[in-house]
């Protein structure tokens, strides 16, 4: 009986599968991989590899040993988990911590769902999140670019958990942020996991995603504005306190987090509308955690609670069935 | 019906009668194990470390200070009527919410240990200041005069901070330091308390043995 | 039903934890380690016996109107007299469970047990059925508590293997509780259903 999927029209007819959208998803991150590569060095290459093969390897394993069906890994989203939970960490994070973070991400967040288009939660971000719960002291020592070439990095806090740090101390809001310039944000300057430092490379992905048409941009527009928003209001209120939309617009995982991982296609809703108040909640969730949490940066856990939220949105947010509306 | 009830009732309360008047005793006994390991295990302890230094008792009452408004609870410890050493309680906001240590300290104003009462720190960062045995090393007979309470980073003449923690480390150090102030607050109120003695022989019962 | 098969079905079969889903909330929140998965096991253990002892005794007398009530007095009471006891002769295991000991009174198996297999049945196969019940809890809980204490802490039962720094931590907070308990309940249903 249940066979046969129908759904409502329109049907679209495209030459479109999952593996040529997802080797799209791959070119887009490529840029932002090949800057973390040259800022980090050797560190990353480890990173990045251990990630990519563990996941490629771990997928085949599961499908054909414990799942016994076909094996899903050239549909390429395994890369693609792969690439963005490198991008995730910092470069100095021991293979095995990776291997790990592949293992949540794959086994436990992708496979034990039933594969890809089941799973509730973005992969990649599980294992991110499994990882920086499990492995404080190794999640937190970020570096400070140092390069392929160039000197040793400095291991040092990001942005955003020096700011938490120093308001919690007792520090001068305005005295924090002056050691961080905007060209350093816009450029890869500053400290953070891999994905987070460069700006232009990542948006340069996004860019090649939405001429491509693999992604629609309402996800990632709603949380934007959202993060001015709030934190607009916020530091209008208490400038002191509170950091203001450009600060938080271009640090930590907000690009890396609201152009590729809030809008995977199986981890968010199917309608416009619900898309948007899932970005709008993403935003929020993020600023909350950002300005009052314990942890200094909160994408990862906005988009995991909102990817929760998904099939109540779906639910809400029909899509109009034709001829009805 | 409601007979069944009542009697159920009335005799599982007799058999609860019966366990707590048996086990009030061994459970006094117990909380005041537990009081007295708290802190005397920051006080002055005997030559081979199992219990208070011999001889001296802790006194049974906790005293407060006032000190800039907030109050400190503490233990003395006294050897001959003579107090060789406080347990002062000291709360401070941590990382993740109230940190509450007890701190050990001599009259003559040198750390004996330090001891983490409650915390709500994260797990696997702030938590290890109740256990990462490097920083809590550190505290054991800290001397005031030759270390300051100031975390460093690279460590000169200061505090270590636990890897990835400094802002626990800053409130544990903070917590320290305000056990400090609270015994500077301690010593003068029983000089003047001494003094006053003189003054007012009516009020001798209320001033410490001396 | 023979009294060997009463005490093992309670283990295998209609284990409380893997099979029946009865009494998550502590078996999520104290199997932190293999000694507080133990204790709490051993604490339900202890009441279900007495429990299921009291109530098969009582239960021809107690009118149907009021058996509930008169079965959570019953069982309250024993919570109350273990709780007691811990407090006077293992507080460190006291301190550690803490407010899940009071707890065990709204337990569903204990009440579920009263209710489903006590009240119908003669002291001693209640007791049997308490002990077998109780047991399959215990291990149930221990084995949890177990593997969450060597992944999360790198120990067993308290003993930390020697050399190894942290574990992964996120198996010792909340979220492994849950990742833990769903993965051994897979292996147990698997295992049975080869059986």
């Amino acid at each position: 009986m249940n066979k046969l999927l129908v759904s409502p029209s329109p049907h679209i007819h495209s030459k479109t599968s999952t593996a040529s959208l997802m080797r799209d998803v791959v070119l887009a991150l490529l840029p932002a991989a090949i800057v973390s590569v040259v800022f980090y060095g050797l560190g990353e290459i480890v990173v990045l590899g251990t990630s990519i093969i563990s996941c490629i390897v771990l997928e085949y394993l599961i499908t054909k040993y414990l799942l016994k069906q076909d094996n899903t890994i050239c549909d390429w989203s395994a890369v693609v988990t792969g690439i963005l939970l490198g991008l995730n960490l910092p470069a100095s994070t021991p293979w095995w911590v990776v291997f790990i973070g592949a293992v949540v991400a794959i086994g436990v967040a992708k496979m034990t769902f039933g594969g890809l288009g089941q799973n509730v939660f973005n992969p990649a971000l599980a294992g991110r999140v499994f990882l920086l719960v499990s492995f404080p002291t190794y999640m937190t020592d970020w570096q400070i670019p140092g390069g392929l070439f160039g000197a040793d990095a400095v291991s040092g806090a990001t942005p955003l958990g020096v700011i938490k740090e120093g308001l919690l101390g007792g520090a001068k809001l305005s005295d924090l942020t002056a050691q961080y310039s905007w060209s350093d944000m816009i450029f890869a300057n500053i400290g953070g996991s891999a994905g987070e430092i460069s700006a232009i490379a990542l948006l340069a992905g996004f860019g090649y995603l939405l001429l491509r048409k693999v992604i629609r941009p309402y996800i990632t527009l709603s949380i934007w504005a959202t993060v001015a928003l709030v934190s607009l209001a916020f530091s209008l209120a208490a400038p002191e306190q509170f950091t203001g939309p450009a600060f938080n617009l271009l640090t930590g995982g907000m690009i890396l987090g609201s152009c590729f991982m809030a809008t995977d296609y199986v981890t968010s809703p199917m309608s416009i509308k619900g898309g948007i108040v899932f970005g709008v909640g993403i935003g929020f969730i993020t600023m909350m955690i950002r300005y009052f949490g314990s942890y200094p940066e909160g994408m990862s856990f906005a988009i995991l609670l909102m990817n929760a939220a998904v099939p109540l949105l779906n639910n809400w947010f029909h899509q109009k069935k034709y001829g009805r509306a | 019906m409601v007979l069944c009830l009542f009697g159920t009732c009335l005799f599982c309360s007799a058999v609860l009668g019966g366990v707590y008047a048996i086990t009030e005793k061994p459970i006094a006994e117990t909380n005041k194990k537990i009081q007295e390991a708290a802190t005397g295990a920051v006080l002055v302890r005997n030559a081979e470390g199992t219990g208070l230094a011999d001889g001296s008792s802790i006194l049974p009452k906790a005293d407060t200070v006032l000190v800039d408004g907030t109050q400190f609870e503490y233990f003395t410890q006294v050897l001959d009527g003579q107090p060789i050493a406080y347990a002062i309680k000291s709360t401070v906001t941590g990382f993740g919410g109230p940190l509450t240590i007890m701190v050990g300290i001599s009259p003559e104003r040198k750390i004996l240990s330090t001891k983490v009462l409650s915390h709500s720190e994260t797990p696997g960062l702030g938590a290890k200041c109740d256990s990462d045995e490097k920083f809590i090393s550190q505290w054991r007979g800290l001397d005031l005069s030759v270390t300051k309470l100031e975390v460093q980073k690279p460590v000169k003449d200061g505090i270590d901070a636990i890897t990835a923690s400094t802002i626990t480390s800053k409130a544990y150090t903070k917590a320290v330091a305000a056990a400090v102030a609270a015994l500077d607050a301690i010593k003068s109120s029983e000089t003047s308390s001494v003094i006053s003695s003189e003054v007012e022989k009516s009020l001798k019962q209320e001033v410490p043995n001396e | 039903m023979s009294k060997f098969n009463l005490v093992t079905k309670g283990l295998v079969k209609d284990n409380p934890t893997f099979v029946l889903l009865l009494g998550m909330c502590p078996t999520l929140a104290t199997t932190t380690s293999a000694i507080n998965g133990l204790s709490m096991g051993l604490a339900t253990l202890f009441v279900l016996v007495l429990s299921n002892i009291a109530i098969s005794a009582l239960a021809p007398a107690v009118p149907d109107k009021v058996h509930i009530p008169v079965y959570i007095v019953v069982i309250a009471t024993f919570v109350t007299v273990l709780e007691f006891l811990m407090k006077a002769f293992v507080p460190d295991v006291y301190a550690s469970l803490g407010l899940f000991i009071p707890l065990i009174v709204v337990n569903c198996i204990v009440l579920g047990r009263a209710e489903a297999f006590a009240s119908k049945n003669g002291v001693l196969d209640s007791a049997l059925d308490g002990i077998g019940v109780g047991l399959g809890f215990t291990c149930s809980l221990t084995v949890i508590g177990l593997v969450r204490e060597l992944l999360g802490g790198l120990s067993a039962f308290g003993w930390k293997i020697p050399g190894t720094g942290d574990g992964m931590l996120a198996f010792v907070m909340a979220p492994g509780a849950f990742l833990v308990l769903g993965y051994l309940m897979v292996l147990f249903n698997k295992f049975l259903a080869k059986k």
